[in-house]
């Protein structure tokens, strides 16, 4: 059974969240763009931004090539000793995992965090199959326990809080714990440390695959990537073929980018390079070594030129730190593993511009996101790539007729191309909503509005929030600053207008 | 007959995607994606720097200048973090420093590294070397082989890692490039932590609970 979704309905998932997701989320992506602002601040702009540009073309170049780079990399990690397997969707890798699994007698399996596997649902596969399958990520650990999905790509329990996390404990473990942070973590240490000396195999995704060399890179913090990949005596590695690097050079740049811009970390605590199982007998690691790679619809990514750097994301998460509509939400109203801005993008091409048909639509087209990007992905003109193939494919469901929204699409495209046009428009709108507006909500529009209002309310255009917003980051102050010059200089040319016509007015005596 | 129809599949439709052809080789990897390596600056700078970093992600570093002062500062850590079992790498750097000897005189149980991994767990002690570092994020890479059994680092309550200055590599990419032919190579960067509850930083997760660094000065070697 695959765990792809059939529809993904982004509005309706908003109204389910709860009333505490938002402060909690908030609080964690100010954290993540503060440290990252300061770590950056080292770097100096002018180097970051040239580290950037130096990710971007990398990853372009990787994707652009990327026959040869998996070809390559097929050979190197054979060379060294490990296996690598081919799955062309979501089922055939669950179903090579688990023949592994089957094959070497597996009945314990410890897992590091890996979006890859939660989009193929490989835990589900395993467990179905009578094999006990972990998560031993803390966080990941805590929302399996509660049995929901990840709410963020780097703190998934983030929606949950001690207290909460204390009581599933107590319900689910049978653990007496006070709801502090410390004592939490440590007794999850002690239960997972029985599992890692038990386990008969370790799963792990990858953050990165070097062609050049065959090595698959692990960055994680707590340590229990290395417990995975070096405990169990069989470690399997499941990774998207967007994964791969050309050498250990591109590497370079990107590992500088990753956990500065995902944690704001100059180098997270452990990084691990795993070039095939060990070597040698006396040597710690697995005797044997995996790698399942993964199409899943990547392959179509590739086909289109614009939504194709899409796969250049590093999945960091600082997309979804800046991104006003995530902070809302949270990550679980995207209804799938990946959520955000890179969900925004990514899922509507994994699963169909059908079944997450609201996605593109869910953004404010800001671009905070693709200024923020280490790896430069044009965010913004990707969405509206989407919202056009969305439109086009007349899968839109009817509160607003496909031709009206093409058109507006069209309009929303042309003016975002324009900021200081963009940025009038949205003045001129909050003005016009006035008689509308009843609190934070339009309740009811006039026609042909009226077509969205009938099935529900539809957020007041707030103040100046995407300001607000631009504010939490350096390059997004100098964009604000380039907008208000631009409103500015609109607005005095409309004064001098109406100035004009006036004398003109009075110059005929009327 | 065709043996990897997933493979031959998945390239194949990268190509088509791509407009490439199976004999089409690559272009080299574009000039703007290299950055050069960091300047190095002075070695007592690196050092400090080194420590610096360490200190700041919650390691506890110290410079030591002499044999005495090795073995005064295993004896405090011996008696502060209540040592009683502990592994340690099989170099002969490590061996020339006379740790294991000295910690067996404080009446701490030496354990080989290739005991069972149940018995490196309990060790309160792992020591270890390093074979490169990266002052400017305050990195240490450790390599793995026969000498170097990677759980000494990951599986004891402690982990010790000693160095020598010269071992203080610049940049990421000169050490990558050290590194090509190991099974496994792990930079470890300040003690394992976690901010997954409720953001509260937590040291000390799955990793040892906390990370001891010493620059050990070369000229006190036998
Ligand atoms: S799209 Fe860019 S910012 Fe978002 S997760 Fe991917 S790499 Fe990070």
């Amino acid at each position: 059974m695959s765990a792809i979704p059939t529809h993904i309905d982004f509005r309706r998932n908003v109204q389910s969240v709860e009333p505490q997701v938002p402060a909690s989320v908030r609080k964690a992506t100010t954290r993540f763009l503060d440290t990252r602002a300061a770590v950056v601040d080292v770097i100096g702009q002018e180097s970051w931004q040239a580290l950037r540009q130096a990710g971007h073309d990398v990853r372009l170049h990787t994707i652009n090539h990327l026959d040869y780079y998996l070809a390559r990399l097929e050979e190197e990690v054979t060379r060294a000793g490990g296996h690598v397997h081919w799955a062309r969707d979501a089922q055939e890798a669950n179903r090579i995992v688990l023949e592994i699994a089957q094959e070497h007698r597996v009945k314990r399996v410890v897992k590091a965090k890996s979006m890859v596997t939660e989009e193929i649902g490989l835990n589900r596969t395993l467990v179905d199959a009578g094999v006990q399958t972990l998560e031993t990520d803390l966080g990941e650990y805590i929302v399996q326990l509660a049995g929901t999905g990840p709410s963020h790509i780097m703190v998934p329990a983030i929606h949950l809080t001690k207290e909460g996390i204390a009581d599933l404990f107590r319900e689910k473990l049978g653990l007496d714990a006070l709801p502090e942070a410390a004592r939490l973590a440590a007794l999850a240490r002690a239960q997972l440390r029985q599992e890692f000396l038990a386990a008969d195999m370790g799963i792990t995704g990858a953050n990165f695959l070097v062609a050049e060399t065959g090595t698959l890179v692990l960055v994680t913090n707590e340590g229990n990537g290395r417990m995975c990949t070096t405990l169990p005596p069989l470690h399997v590695a499941v990774a998207g073929i967007d994964k791969v690097v050309p050498d250990l050079e591109s590497l370079n740049v990107l590992l500088k980018l990753l956990p500065r811009s995902a944690t704001g970390q100059k180098m997270s605590a452990y990084t691990a390079f795993i070039t095939g199982p060990r070597r040698t007998e006396e040597e710690n690691g697995p005797k044997e070594f995996h790698l399942v790679l993964l199409d899943n619809g990547r392959t179509i990514i590739l086909q289109d030129e614009i939504t194709r750097e899409t796969l250049l994301c590093i999945r960091c998460g600082a997309c979804l730190n800046v991104c006003p509509v995530y902070n809302h939400v949270g990550g679980h109203a995207y209804g799938f593993a990946y959520s955000g801005p890179i969900g925004a993008i990514l899922l509507p091409q994994l699963v169909g511009t059908k079944v997450a048909a609201d996605l593109p639509f869910a953004s404010s087209l800001c671009g905070a996101c693709a200024d923020i990007c280490p790896v430069k992905i044009p965010i913004v003109e990707i969405l509206l790539r989407l919202r056009r193939r969305v439109v086009e494919g007349d899968t839109v469901e009817p509160a607003v007729s496909p031709a009206t929204l093409r058109l507006g699409v069209q309009m929303v495209a042309r003016a975002m191309s324009i900021p200081w046009l963009y940025d009038l428009a949205g003045q001129l709108l909050r003005i016009a909503q006035a008689p509308f507006r009843r609190g934070a909500w339009l309740p009811s529009l006039p026609p042909p509005l009226n077509r969205w209002t009938m099935a529900r309310p539809l957020p007041a255009l707030r103040a100046d929030w995407r300001a607000a917003w631009r504010r939490r980051t350096p390059e997004g102050r100098t964009r604000q600053r380039r907008i208000r010059i631009a409103l500015v200089a609109a607005l005095a040319s409309a004064a001098a207008y109406v100035g004009w016509r006036l004398i003109q007015r009075q110059d005929r005596g009327e | 007959m065709n043996k990897h129809p997933a493979r031959d599949e998945i390239l194949g439709q990268v190509r088509a995607a791509l407009g490439r052809r199976a004999e089409t080789s690559v272009a080299n990897v574009p000039a703007s994606a290299r950055v050069g390596p960091r300047q190095a600056g002075d070695a007592n700078g690196e050092i400090e720097m080194l420590l610096g970093e360490i200190a700041k992600l919650g390691g506890n570093p110290r410079h030591l200048e002499s044999k005495a002062d090795l073995e005064a500062a295993l004896e405090n850590l011996v008696h502060e973090e209540g040592v009683k079992k502990a592994t340690m790498w099989q170099t002969s750097e490590l061996k020339e420093l006379g740790v294991a000897e000295y910690l067996g005189t404080l009446g701490v149980e030496m354990i080989s590294p290739h005991a069972d991994r149940d018995q490196l767990a309990d060790c309160d002690l792992g020591v270890t070397g390093v074979d490169a570092a990266l002052p400017e994020t305050g990195t240490l890479v450790l390599r793995s082989n026969p000498e170097k059994p990677r759980l000494v680092s990951l599986l004891p309550r402690v982990h010790l890692a000693i160095l020598y200055p010269p071992l203080l590599d610049a940049d990421l990419g000169t050490v990558l490039d050290k590194l090509r032919d190991d099974s496994c190579v792990t930079f470890i960067t300040g003690p394992s932590r976690t901010s997954d509850i409720e953001l509260t930083v937590t040291i000390g997760v799955h990793g040892p609970k906390a990370l001891h660094v010493w620059i050990v000065e070369k000229t006190d070697r036998s």
